[in-house]
């Protein structure tokens, strides 16, 4: 009776259960977070509105691809006219039926009267309806080859003007891929270079005793990867505090950042003649 | 999450660990009180359906490991009536008193059971914000003060930082909000069930009282 008397404490819950709802919980905040939100792995850089320059190009190439496609049009209304008149010129064909019918109707009729000379005039009649029906077929072959000619004619100009149009619109496409190219080149380079002056400005610090905007030149030699190899001043400005403090600042900011795009590297690898002004 | 200094990373810790547990202990609570609710239902209905006392008394205490909360405190409280009537010469009301303790206890006992680790839910809900937070401003702080370094500061320099920062206040906001939300609905849930027992602890307690008038 003492044992059965004992209070009886609490069950075991499923715990299993509830911990691998809480792990399936959380796996999908996770996922939410990993997708839903767009990371940035890389830095944004401070982009400058330099980007202007580099536009007035870019109306020139985008204005060029509309040609070819004005072209087609045409070529398409080209296309139906002469495939046209043989789809009016086919009517007549139908009406050999009725021919040869009446032809039929008048035989039987003759056969009827003249029952005696039926078996020769039935194969005579025979053979003049195959002869007409030949012919009736011939014409119409004749007919559909000359439909068949007009057709390949059609489609064979149309295959040239789209072939034209084609030819003219892949020039005129590659021109404008120069022509992007280069003004993207031109802006990666821009950008690029708005970017290193971003960098190397925020690691300056400015002596205290410079007075205006001088303007410092130096000659960075660099490896590849941005590496700085070497700085040296071209043109002083006059302040050697501020010299040596831009100088500094190239060299705290290795690596500099470089486009990953081989031909616009090489406007910075492997020397990069910099021009630095404390306020800009 | 993985450039955040050491201290941010430990609290973003604590807190992955407080989300982990409070989700757990929301779920072992949801089943649990799942099936209170259910065997409470089942044996009210089986109660008033007006069965044989001492078979319910018997089939319950057969299954004792499985019963639920209502069918114990019933359990406790008949076993006591029963040991109680058969010491001849105690007065009615000696009787009752002495089962409705025994009721009392098992009740009290199995309110404990459904009550735990809810104060752990309560607490996660209150602090977890406030740790949180404390990860974001230590994150902002070391990104500003990395600024202090450079001599012109923009926005690229300090943005990642808190950015970084923000994500413990985010997961801190993640462990708390369903926490205060299965407190509560918990709470109320237990309030409802504890009534529940109450009451019937009371409407029992009449009927034996009748039972032993009518014995004596």
């Amino acid at each position: 009776m003492i044992p059965a008397d004992a209070p009886f404490v609490s069950r075991p819950a499923s715990s299993f259960l509830a911990g691998v709802l809480a792990l399936g919980v959380h796996g999908v905040f996770l996922l939410l977070l990993v997708f839903g939100v767009s990371w940035q792995t890389q830095h944004p850089a401070p982009v400058m509105v330099d980007l202007w320059e580099a536009l007035p190009a870019e109306p020139a190439a985008t204005k060029r691809p509309p040609p070819p496609r004005r072209a087609e049009p045409v070529k398409r209304m080209a296309e139906p006219v002469p495939s046209r008149p043989p789809a009016v010129k086919e009517p007549p064909a139908p009406k050999a039926p009725d021919i040869a019918l009446e032809k039929k109707k008048t035989d039987t009729r003759r056969v009827a009267e003249e029952k005696r000379l039926a078996e020769a005039a039935r194969i005579e009649a025979e053979t003049a309806k195959t002869a007409h029906e030949k012919q009736l077929a011939d014409q119409k072959k004749r007919e559909l080859l000359r439909q068949m000619e007009a057709d390949a004619l059609s489609q064979r100009i149309a295959a040239e003007a789209a072939a034209s149009a084609d030819r003219a619109a892949r020039l005129a496409e590659a021109q404008a891929a120069a022509g992007r190219r280069q003004t993207e080149l031109a802006r990666a380079v821009g950008q690029y270079r708005d970017l290193i002056s971003a960098t190397v400005r925020g690691n300056t610090r400015l002596p205290d005793n410079l007075k205006g905007n001088p303007e410092v030149r130096c000659l960075v030699r660099l490896l590849p990867t941005g590496e700085v190899l070497s700085v040296r001043v071209t043109q002083p400005s006059g302040n050697a505090a501020y010299d040596e403090a831009v100088v500094r600042a190239i060299e705290l900011s290795s690596p500099l950042p470089l486009p990953a795009d081989r031909a616009a590297r090489a406007a910075f690898v492997p020397e990069l003649s910099f021009v630095h002004r404390p306020k800009e | 999450m993985i450039n955040a200094s050491l201290p941010v990373q430990f609290v973003m810790l604590i807190l992955l660990g407080a989300s982990l547990m409070s989700w757990w202990y929301i779920f072992i609570k949801m089943f649990t009180l799942k099936r209170a609710q259910k065997s409470t239902d089942d044996f009210e209905r089986e109660f008033w359906a007006g069965g044989d006392l001492h078979v319910m008394y018997q089939r319950v205490s057969a299954e004792r490991e499985n019963a639920g909360e209502m069918e114990r405190v019933f359990e406790a409280g008949f076993r006591e009536f029963t040991k109680l009537r058969r010491q001849a010469g105690l007065p009615g009301n000696v009787v009752i008193d002495g089962t409705q303790r025994a009721m009392r206890a098992t009740y009290q006992r199995e309110l404990d059971g459904l009550e735990s680790h809810l104060s752990f839910l309560a607490t996660v809900g209150s602090v977890s914000p406030y740790v949180g937070l404390f990860g974001t401003v230590w994150g902002i702080m070391l990104a500003f003060q990395g600024l202090a370094t450079v001599a012109q500061a923009t926005l690229a320099q300090v943005a990642p930082g808190i950015a970084e920062a923000l994500i413990a206040t985010a997961m801190g906001l993640f462990a708390a909000i369903p926490a205060v939300v299965a407190y509560n609905r918990y709470t109320h849930d237990i309030d409802r069930l504890a009534n529940r027992m109450e009451s019937f602890m009371e409407e029992f307690s009449n009927i034996l009282q009748r039972q032993s008038n009518k014995a004596v």
